[in-house]
């Protein structure tokens, strides 16, 4: 059923200079949260400067004009409050969560470095450093990360998703000043950011102050346009990555929709069934059934263009891998050439309909929930008769996207072989290949 | 800035059942959910002896049959209505949970009852488990992290304490479980007497409480519900929970081979949850490593960009607790990482937070505080934490003030005797062994272990 929207009394304005601003109160804590969600990501980035939007997220936080290094946090924090960030393929996301009496400084803190980021050599240097830690943390030394790194450098040849939102290590050394100057300008004006406020405020207070401090920032250039292009998949594609590990691990990506789509609402329907929770199809078959993986995960994330439905299998050690890509295929298959019985549909919709409820019980939840609807539908009030757009997937329906989705020639592989890791001499990596691939291994 | 109110409760009821059960119900409007969360003092703290896991392997077994459905029966019936069912063994309890839109409250309640109090233990399942248990303790060895957080709690422990051994046990302990361990175990711990069931959601706390005593009330609960329970103590003397004292610092490293970045810990003794001195710990703990403009994050990666992640933090547990350092660097940084880490712990522990670090760590904590009370989920545990703990009510209601009144004087106390970096502390490093001895050389005596030795 359609959320009430008596209960989501949204205010909404956009200033002179494009700025889009949402208000959303909930008096019943003294606490407030903010989102300032700018539309760029690694998606807006080019080879050479492969994970800036990443690194930039870093240099926010390290002065603006008024506020010097350090300042944000340490004024954040002594007035009771945290702030923090991510970046995504699609977009890059700030928020900070805090006592409400603290909004006058946040507002000041985030308009004033919308208005005048401090760029300097000695906070790239060493944000790049952390950033290079961050990336041997998540990718380098972690089988899930360098197995993603590799899904999409397989799946994609021409997309900006084809790079990994940490960015390749070379790029991390390449960036310049100059680099990242350039790409604030052009990214993190005004028309390009769209802030959601929620919790305990004055809504006039609220109004007039934002349109005070960021109303004097100039609006930013046309943005370029994104490279969106991207060749039909001609057939199965697939990549080996060796790495000491327990057991081997596979990771699969089929091409998918973007996440405004008719069908991505369908396909968040096929999530839910294949792999969310312990009665979901993958983990009944895999896990339980035929003990095949220690851990079975699936996940369709929306994204502005189109993007991967992703599967991901954590072998138990001493299973081998064609049995476990056969036990998937064959679970796919059934989803396409069966239909869904009707507690299984009825499941998937009343899981997916909890979890959106979940998601907006705290004032974080809800600005980011509604922000993100925004960012990825255009508009926030999609999200109240989402519940309803997905009541009305029938059986048919999900049988039909499977059917498609999960097509061979869709499909992308990453095969994790256990193994030391290979040094410099592709030589070695080659023959170590090779013995896989003789021994057996699928190609 | 002005000072920070206290915040108040939503409308909430707790009541002590017959039987020895503790009821909380706790009014939640805003969104038409229902949560119900029930805790057992069948925590790791618990395994018997030769039988570290044996808390989590039970608690993993519930869900997978009960006296009326199989397992898939019950992942059906439960997520049917949307709910994803929580089972979290921890050191001093397990604690099942789930969420549901609140027109499903009752049929959620029991299905939460049945899966808590008749599990089947079902003999095929029973090798499952113990079979994807042994699996798992050998995947975790992928994980760097998971492996020093095994390591540690037998290190800051020690062998032997209740709190000594890893959470889901040692692979030589899990090969030998049965059918009878589970069952016992089961029949021991999840009890009336110690457990706690909390209701929150979109009603009144009159209607919840009733709706508890209603579902409880039917006869297949009724044993439970009404008899006390007299198998063993809920917990041990105080005395078995203290931790040995050490001397000097010793380091031990973990051989992961092929690694590129080295995971670093420092532990000492912390407090428990139930501790007096709750407030200037962690007020000096939030000065120290806690916010992100603390001390070691700002010597450590504001500074130096040495790591991603750093942070020191009180992992505290009902009867006794670790004081942490964490995180991580590339190999070439490693002895770096550890002079600061611990050049850094030292001074404070000797000086305390200056005048400003403690204004700022009191309204940090403060400031935020209310957020942890904002999902169901989370209020349920605090109002059930809070109870078991014996901390009661007033340590969420009158939180901020009492976060806000740590004076300077007991926040250096704090700061000295909670010091992870203090006399008796111990370094693990997880990573290539080599490079971790190089950077450990005339720091400390090291002890080298192979990474499965962990499993």
């Amino acid at each position: 059923m359609a959320l009430d929207p008596s209960r989501f009394p949204v205010e909404e304005f956009t200033l002179a200079n494009g700025l889009r601003v949402r208000l959303l109160q909930d008096r019943s804590l003294p606490v407030c949260s903010i989102y300032s969600f700018f539309r760029v990501g690694s998606r807006n980035e080019r080879p050479g400067i492969t994970g800036i939007s990443h690194l930039f997220e870093h240099m926010m936080f390290n002065g603006s004009r008024k506020y010097g290094p350090k300042e944000f946090d340490r004024r954040l924090e002594a007035a009771g409050g945290s702030s923090n960030a991510y970046t995504s393929n699609d977009m890059t996301a700030y928020y900070e969560d805090f006592a409400s009496d603290a909004l006058p400084l946040v507002l000041d803190l985030e308009s004033d470095r919308m208005a005048a980021l401090t760029i300097d050599d000695a906070s790239l240097a060493r944000e790049r450093g952390v950033v290079k830690e961050e990336r041997r943390f998540r990718t380098d030394n972690d089988i899930d990360g360098m197995m993603d790194e590799a899904l999409s450098a397989l799946a994609y040849l021409a997309h900006p998703y084809r790079w990994p939102v940490v960015g390749w290590m070379s790029d991390l050394n390449r960036i310049s000043k100059a680099d990242c100057e350039a790409y604030f300008r052009a990214y993190y004006a005004p028309n390009n950011c769209t802030i959601w406020l929620a919790g305990d405020f004055e809504a006039g207070y609220a109004r007039e102050e934002i349109s005070r401090l960021y109303g004097a920032i100039p609006a930013g250039p046309k943005l370029p346009a994104v490279p969106v292009g991207e060749p039909t998949q001609k057939g199965p594609r697939r990549s080996l990555v060796q790495f000491p590990a327990q057991a081997p691990a596979l990771l699969f990506g089929y091409r998918a929709p973007a996440g405004d789509a008719v069908d991505s609402l369908v396909l968040d329907l096929v999530e839910t069934v294949l792999g969310h929770g312990q009665g979901s199809r993958l983990i009944r078959a895999l896990v339980y059934g035929q003990e095949l993986c220690v851990e079975a995960r699936v996940g369709y994330g929306w994204r502005l263009d189109p993007g991967l439905f992703q599967v991901s299998l954590r072998l138990n050690p001493g299973v081998e891998t064609p049995k476990a890509e056969a036990a998937l295929y064959a679970e796919l298959d059934k989803l396409g050439n069966e239909p869904l019985p009707a507690e299984e549909l009825r499941r998937a919709k009343n899981l997916v309909r909890a979890n959106l409820l979940r998601s907006l019980v705290t004032t974080n939840g809800r600005a980011h929930m509604m922000g993100q609807m925004e960012m990825m539908l255009g508009d926030w009030r999609k999200l109240l008769d989402l519940d309803d757009r997905y009541e009305a997937i029938t059986a048919g329906d999900v049988q039909r996207v499977a059917k498609e989705i999960f097509a061979p020639h869709r499909r992308n592989v990453v095969e994790l072989v256990p193994g030391e890791l290979p040094e410099s001499d592709p030589e070695d990596v080659a023959q170590a290949i090779d013995a896989h691939l003789l021994a057996g291994g699928a190609a | 800035m002005s000072a920070l109110a206290d915040v108040s409760l939503p409308p909430l009821r707790i009541e002590k059942e017959p039987g020895g059960l503790t009821l909380a119900a706790v009014e939640k409007r805003g969104v038409p959910l229902f949560h119900a969360r029930i805790s057992f003092p069948a925590g790791a703290s618990t395994d018997p002896a030769g039988k570290t896991g044996l808390a989590s392997f039970t608690s993993d077994l519930l869900r997978r049959g009960t006296l009326r459905r199989g397992a898939d029966a019950v992942d059906a019936l439960i997520e049917g209505m949307g709910a994803h069912l929580s089972v979290e063994a921890n050191m001093d309890e397990c604690a099942l949970g789930l969420t549901v839109p609140y027109e499903l409250a009752a049929a959620a309640l029991d299905a939460l009852l049945e899966v808590a109090l008749e599990p089947s233990f079902p003999e095929e399942e029973v090798e499952r488990a113990r079979r994807q248990t042994i699996s798992a303790l050998q995947s975790d060895l992928d994980e760097p992290g998971t492996v020093a957080s095994r390591a540690l709690a037998v290190l800051g422990y020690g062998e032997g304490h209740p709190y000594g051994h890893p959470l889901a046990g040692r692979t030589r302990d899990v090969e030998g479980f049965t059918r009878d361990d589970a069952a016992q175990f089961h029949a021991a711990r999840y009890r009336a007497d110690g457990a706690l069931l909390s209701l929150c959601g979109d009603a009144s706390r009159d209607d919840l409480i009733a709706l508890a005593r209603a579902r409880l009330g039917q006869d297949r609960f009724a044993s439970f519900a009404r008899a006390k329970s007299t198998t063993g103590p809920l917990s041990l003397a105080p005395a078995a929970y203290a931790i040995a004292a050490r001397r000097g610092l010793t380091a031990l490293v973990i051989h992961k081979a092929d690694s590129t970045q080295a995971q670093l810990r420092i532990v000492a003794p912390g407090l428990s949850r139930k501790a007096d001195n709750w407030a200037p710990a962690f007020v000096a703990n939030a000065a120290l490593g806690g916010g992100f403009t603390s001390l070691l994050v700002d010597a450590i990666r504001v500074e130096r960009g040495l790591s991603y992640s750093v942070s020191s933090r009180l992992s505290m547990n009902r009867h006794a607790g670790l004081s942490l350092f964490s995180s991580f660097t590339k190999n070439e940084t490693l002895r770096q990482l550890i002079d600061v880490a611990l050049e850094k712990m030292r001074g404070y522990a000797a000086s305390g937070p200056s005048a400003d670090a403690l204004a700022k760590s009191q309204r940090y904590l403060a400031g935020l505080f209310p957020f942890s009370l904002q999902g169901l989920e989370a209020l349920a545990e605090q109002v059930s934490d809070s109870v078991l703990d014996g901390t009661g009510l007033e340590s969420i209601e009158h939180y901020r003030s009492i976060i806000t009144s740590v004076t300077a004087e007991q926040a250096r106390a704090a700061a000295r005797e909670l010091s992870p970096a203090r006399e008796g502390a111990q370094i693990v490093i997880v990573g290539d062994a080599a490079v971790a001895q190089k950077a450990l050389e005339g720091i400390c005596p090291v002890e080298v272990r192979p990474i499965e030795e962990f499993a």
